[in-house]
């Protein structure tokens, strides 16, 4: 018995190693290379692009370090290079340490892609799909407007500075807090990396120092999930407004009931599609635009339906 | 330290042979892995290209990892080798940034010139030797072990990288750093792999072959015994950090070349990386054992695992799977067969 599951197991293991090396003589080799593995944002990504690519007739590769960091990915982008696929998506973690791997990887036949992040050369690229976060923080600060009557303390919790994307959904909420709501005070931005227990800290020390706090905007799922925490912990769920950007599973939990108001949705599978298109179109040699703007929602507490679509679930896992 | 494997600073010829095996062991898994990738994907892994990405992706962590060797040897640790990175990387950038007199929101790079990388470089290797010997003091006067010293000065390096770029990496570095360094060539080997195998070369011909690497053996082996017998053991310990130190100063520059920016957010699994490296290489984590040879196929081994899963197409997952597995196994068979030789 052991030794037929045993033998099937090998038969198996050799038979997907004879498939994937059949691969490799494929003219439509794509591989995508996500930010970090374990993430379900770029799970997401992962799903949305596998199930284009099958539809396409792709033959995908996905790897992934296991932090987001330059330094963790490049080995992976080496090791891309040296596979050689036809069309390679790349989720770049740096937008400068990322460039001479990636110069190298067009320069030995690739054609390259950007999503979700992109590098501050594009003339690499054959072209970028992106999201513009700061206007995503913008809309961040309408809902939160909104939700607390366009007047009290607000605060936001968010990466410290060198995260482009966090950045800029900072600088996006500033700057419309800023032209469009003078009756709100903004304390300013506060710093968890990737830490709920952080996240959960600084809104209850903020609650002693500032009690009449209003409306709280988190810039990413792990702030959001520490953020709600920490209300609960203060008994301020519902008095203090919160939204949020990303659709994780917790945080659309917590729209539901109740403990978040709003939510800035990205689609990331809808982005991985995206790339699959674009990668089948490079290989049929056609022409694609130099960058592709992928959407971003504005989902409201009364809108479950929504969130339920824009969730950031990995379905093919 | 009790161990009764501890080799006493002249090691017998059957002690060496033993030692010759238990490390054997992982190398011939290093070569293992390097066949079955070289027969399922010939023409991709063993490229020119992917050959020479391997060594370069391992250098920094080399350079590191050796320091890491003298560390473990002593039966100590140091967590603090990738904050002590990124912080003389911010240091020694923001330093030739200031010197070439270019604006501090540049982008790119700068055309400051080898005197002024020089004095870049030198600041880095200062710097990261200070944190060393700060932790060795720590260490070897204050009797606070080395986990915790090294733990909370992983902490405060990150934090003072922080606090002296504001959070914000250093994007402009010297273009000559860049391209003659990060990305430059000597005789067609990357330069980069040259400043790491020289270091390494070096660091294994002191480790074994002077009288004060047969101290840092003693010492680990044998703290008191040591001191009882005339080794400055304070000293030795303080200088052993500060090699690490200085290690993690020389990596600093070479990242600071390899990425044209300081990666503040990255590093932060460097120290658990070189010390599965040095563990992975035959290095005992209670000291008096170890080789800096091992070191480097302990380094190669995750770097190969990475490589060849990426370019088979197995996914993110299983790498970390997989490579968890193999430290483990790793260390089992070694444990194996140092468990025969106290029988035999």
């Amino acid at each position: 018995m052991t030794k037929t599951i045993v033998s099937a197991a090998v038969g198996l293991v050799l038979t997907s190693l004879s498939a994937s090396g059949a691969f490799a003589q494929d003219a439509n080799t794509v591989a995508l290379v996500l930010g970090s593995s374990g993430s379900p944002f770029y799970q997401a990504m992962q799903c949305g692009a596998q199930a284009r690519a099958k539809e396409l007739g792709l033959s995908l590769t996905v790897s992934a370090a296991d932090q987001f960091a330059a330094d963790a990915q490049i080995p992976v982008v080496n090791a891309v290079t040296a596979s050689a696929p036809k069309v390679a998506a790349i989720v770049p973690t740096d937008m400068q340490a990322l460039i001479p791997p990636m110069r190298e990887l067009a320069g030995r036949g690739t054609q390259v892609i950007t999503v979700d992040q992109t590098i501050s050369d594009p003339s690499i690229l054959k072209t970028q799909v992106l999201t513009d976060n700061k206007a995503g923080g913008g809309m961040a600060a309408d809902a939160l407007a909104a939700l607390i009557g366009k007047k009290g303390k607000v605060l936001v919790i968010t990466q410290p500075p060198g995260s482009l994307a966090q950045d800029a959904r900072e600088a996006g909420f500033a700057a419309t807090l800023a032209a469009k709501y003078p009756d709100i005070q903004y304390l300013g931005p506060q710093y968890q990396s990737n830490d709920p227990q952080r996240a959960a800290e600084i809104v209850t020390s903020t609650l002693s120092a500032h009690p009449d706090l209003a409306g709280v905007f988190s810039t990413n799922d792990q702030g959001a999930i520490g953020a709600i925490t920490g209300l609960r912990q203060a008994g301020a769920v519902g008095k203090v407004k919160m939204v949020a950007y990303d659709a994780a599973s917790a945080e659309v939990a917590a729209l539901k009931n109740g403990e978040l108001q709003g939510l800035i949705a990205q689609s990331p599978s809808q982005q991985g599609a995206v790339a699959m298109d674009i990668a089948a179109k490079l290989i049929a040699g056609q022409a694609v635009e130099p960058v592709t703007m992928a959407e971003i929602v504005a989902i409201g507490a009364d809108q479950p339906e929504l969130a339920d679509k824009y969730e950031y679930v990995a379905g093919c896992m | 330290m009790s161990n009764e494997l501890a080799i006493s600073p002249v090691e017998t010829t059957e002690d060496r042979l033993l030692r010759l095996v238990a490390g054997g062991w992982i190398f011939l898994l290093l070569l293992a892995l390097i066949a079955i990738f070289l027969v399922l994907k010939p023409a991709q892994f063993g490229s020119g290209y992917n050959v020479q990405q391997l060594f370069i992706n391992a250098a920094i962590l080399l350079v590191l990892a050796v320091g890491q060797t003298y560390v473990v040897i002593t039966s100590g640790i140091d967590l603090s080798v990738g904050s002590v990175l990124v912080f003389a990387s911010v240091v020694s950038a923001k330093l030739m940034l200031l010197l070439s007199g270019a604006g501090g929101t540049t982008y790119g790079t700068t055309a400051a010139g080898w005197d002024i990388i020089a004095i870049g470089t030198v600041a880095a290797l200062l710097v990261g030797a200070a944190w060393g010997a700060f932790n060795g003091i720590l260490i070897a006067v204050t009797k606070i072990p080395p986990l915790i010293v090294t733990l909370g000065t992983m902490g405060m390096a990150l934090g003072g990288a922080q606090i002296l770029s504001g959070g914000v990496d250093v994007r402009a570095m010297p273009e000559l750093l860049v391209t003659h360094v990060g990305s430059g060539r000597i005789l067609g080997i990357p330069v980069l792999v040259v400043i790491a195998a020289v270091t390494v070369i070096i660091a294994g011909i002191v480790l074994h072959l002077t009288r004060f690497g047969m101290h840092v053996f003693a010492v680990g082996s044998n703290a008191e015994a040591s001191r009882r017998s005339g080794i400055p053991t304070t000293a030795r310990l303080i200088q052993v950090y500060a090699i690490s130190g200085l290690m993690a100063g020389i990596a600093a520059v070479m990242s600071n070349a390899r990425f044209s920016t300081t990666t503040i957010n990255g590093h932060a699994m460097d120290n658990l990386a070189t010390i599965s490296a040095v563990v992975l290489g035959g290095t005992s984590l209670f000291g008096g054992v170890g080789s800096v040879f091992g070191t480097v196929v302990g380094v190669f081994i995750p770097i190969i695992l990475l490589n060849g899963f990426v370019i088979l197409g197995i996914p993110p997952f299983w790498q970390t799977v997989a490579m968890g597995g193999v430290l483990i196994l790793a260390v089992w068979i070694d444990q194996l067969k140092r468990r025969l030789r106290k029988r035999g």
